[in-house]
């Protein structure tokens, strides 16, 4: 395998690193290997063993070449039925961390990403097993001034079904490349991407679904409310192998623009091989209703709350679909406290 | 507010309204009192909704003559969600809908920003439960996303139900009875008329059937932005018959 030093850096015409560059989000300089410290990740409702680093095939991206070197370990979390609840802690300049996700039968893991370090790395991997359910949610809320490099990689079975929420609150230049494959038949992906930008937030998400067998199905939404500077960026790369007959895939990508200097970007792009499939998408980009507005301040809030509820219930809606209960009222919960703290104050 | 005479809640006073340059309301008159119930009715573009907009204050009709006063204040700079707070309220032809907001939160929002303070919480879902009742409303409103999906009568009684529940001074009623079967207008009447004693009512429609139901005092004919005719309820009856033509020739 290539090594980080050894590896090429990505130039901007690559549709991954076209609007953040890795040097950016790099957490010295594109030519060193620093040293990185371990994210603290605890929970008291499951047993989370740490081993030696896996191997994990991964390909020559250079955000997962270079976590691959600087994480030497791996926690690996065999998730019962239920919901657990994992708090992912960072605090030091560089802290990384790999998680391993192993799904035998029904499960929901909730991760909530907090702390103030300068930096950090966040690599997720899991495997849904054959006929096994898996819900994961994912709360970024790091502090206003940190770096988050997420890569992930999810693999899911024959009949397994993967549902997979990000809300993404924190941090001041977030880069998540969050690749998921569909290598059984009658496998499901469903995938759930809420932001929030403010101040000058810059929050990139690439999002890549490859569906190998037929009879697959995947769904992505990611609805980004972008308010004074902040800047946020979804790309979408959905694949479907000519082995792939009979697929089901979509994907839609909304901004709500609340300043006139915030930016957002949407481009979801699709590679068909198959002929017998249905895929679809589509990229919306548009400044708060005026009617919604009145409508909800003739009700008696302020300009300040009817915006709060719009983004709220813009937000909301990006996880109208996910399954389980617990991950999205909690995903809800936060949310609202956060836009509460954000938008009325 | 400032100082009122007797009882009355809205006097407009030759009113102009244009929106995005072009005139629709041209010297409009009109005085509401505590406890009256006005009609007003007339063809579609004569301005009737602009009238209902322009009081509630929204932002896309600008006012270039005459002046609006309620509760004996000149409100033309009075905010939307003031005008709400002062209990005012417009029940509207077309409810935007809220995608992701539901309507048990989204009254209690509203209900806790007209009343000054959230309601105990107890005491609003018992509020919230008669209320529902009197509009024949399923619970299961209250977990949907306000007006997603939602039928033209749907959307009617949640106009009402936030009626009751906000009990206004001056209820603007646009269209309400428009998409309603005729049970479901029965009861959106029933509802108007349980608060409409205390209140002052501006009701927009285009039908007497309504008018069967909630007894206007005064009903006026407007046409191309002016009110040209006033009487009593005997006059909706005239043009349910007659139509618009004699109105307009008298005009």
């Amino acid at each position: 395998m290539t090594s980080y030093l050894d590896a090429s850096l990505p130039t901007r015409s690559e549709h991954l690193w076209r609007y953040t560059p890795w040097s950016r989000v790099h957490p010295t300089k594109v030519d060193e290997l620093p040293s990185v410290g371990e994210l603290v990740i605890v929970s008291t409702d499951l047993e989370i063993k740490t081993s030696s680093k896996m191997n994990i095939q991964h390909g020559n991206d250079i955000a997962r070449i270079f976590l691959d070197e600087v994480v030497e370990q791996t926690h690996v979390l065999t998730p019962g039925d239920g919901i657990s609840h994992i708090e992912i802690r960072a605090g030091g300049h560089a802290v990384a961390a790999h998680i391993h996700i192993e799904a035998t039968q029904t499960s929901s893991v909730m991760f909530h990403l907090s702390g103030e370090a300068e930096w950090v790395g966040l690599w997720l991997t899991g495997n849904i097993g054959s006929n096994s359910h898996l819900s994961v949610g994912l709360i970024n809320e790091l502090s206003s001034e940190s770096i988050l490099v997420r890569t992930d990689n999810w693999n899911v079975e024959r009949d397994g079904n993967f549902e997979l929420a990000t809300l993404s609150l924190g941090g001041q230049r977030i880069k998540s490349d969050i690749r998921t494959t569909l290598s059984g038949s009658n496998s499901t992906h469903k995938q759930f991407i809420a932001v929030h930008g403010h101040g000058t937030r810059h929050d990139d998400h690439h999002i890549e679904i490859h569906h190998q067998q037929p009879h697959t199905n995947s769904k992505l939404v990611v609805n980004a409310a972008c308010d004074d500077r902040s800047h946020s960026v979804g790309t979408g790369a959905l694949t479907i192998d000519d082995e792939a007959q009979h697929t089901d895939a979509g994907q839609v990508f909304r901004n709500l623009l609340l300043s006139q200097s915030a930016r957002a970007e949407a481009i979801p792009e699709l590679e068909v091989m198959a002929n017998e499939v249905a895929a679809a998408h589509g990229a919306a980009s548009a400044p708060l209703d005026q009617m919604q507005m009145h409508y909800l301040m003739s009700r008696g809030l302020s300009k300040e709350e009817a915006t709060a509820m719009l983004v709220e219930g813009f937000l909301v809606d990006s996880f109208v679909e996910v399954r389980s209960d617990s991950i999205r009222e909690a995903m809800q919960t936060r949310l609202t406290v956060h836009l509460e703290c954000k938008l009325i104050g | 507010m400032g100082e009122m005479m007797g009882d009355e809640l809205l006097r407009i006073e030759n009113l102009h309204v244009s929106v995005e340059g072009t005139s629709i309301i041209k010297g409009l008159n009109l005085t509401i009192n505590r406890g009256e119930i006005h009609a007003i009715m007339g063809r579609n573009g004569a301005g009737k909704s602009t009238l209902a907009n322009v009081v509630m204050g929204h932002p896309a009709y600008e006012i270039t003559q005459g002046t609006i006063h309620y509760k004996g204040s000149n409100i033309e700079e009075m905010e939307v969600f003031q005008r709400a707070r002062e209990g005012m309220f417009l029940s509207f032809q077309y409810p935007a809908a809220i995608p992701g907001v539901q309507v048990g939160t989204f009254l209690r929002k509203s209900v806790a920003s007209v009343r000054g303070e959230a309601p105990p919480p107890r005491e609003f879902r018992k509020e919230l439960k008669n209320a529902m009742e009197q509009l024949s409303m399923d619970r299961s409103f209250l977990s949907r996303y306000v007006n997603q999906g939602f039928s033209g009568g749907e959307k009617k009684r949640l106009e009402i139900l936030q009626l009751l529940l906000l009990q206004p001074d001056l209820a603007l009623l646009d269209e309400t009875d428009s998409g309603l079967d005729i049970d479901a207008l029965r009861i959106v009447a029933e509802g108007i008329n349980s608060v409409a004693q205390n209140t002052g009512c501006l009701v927009i429609t285009h039908y007497q059937r309504l008018l069967d139901l909630v007894k206007p005092d005064v009903v006026h004919v407007l046409l191309d932005g002016k009110i040209v005719q006033s009487g009593g309820p005997e006059l909706a009856l005239k043009l349910e018959d007659e139509g618009y033509d004699w109105v307009e020739a008298l005009a």
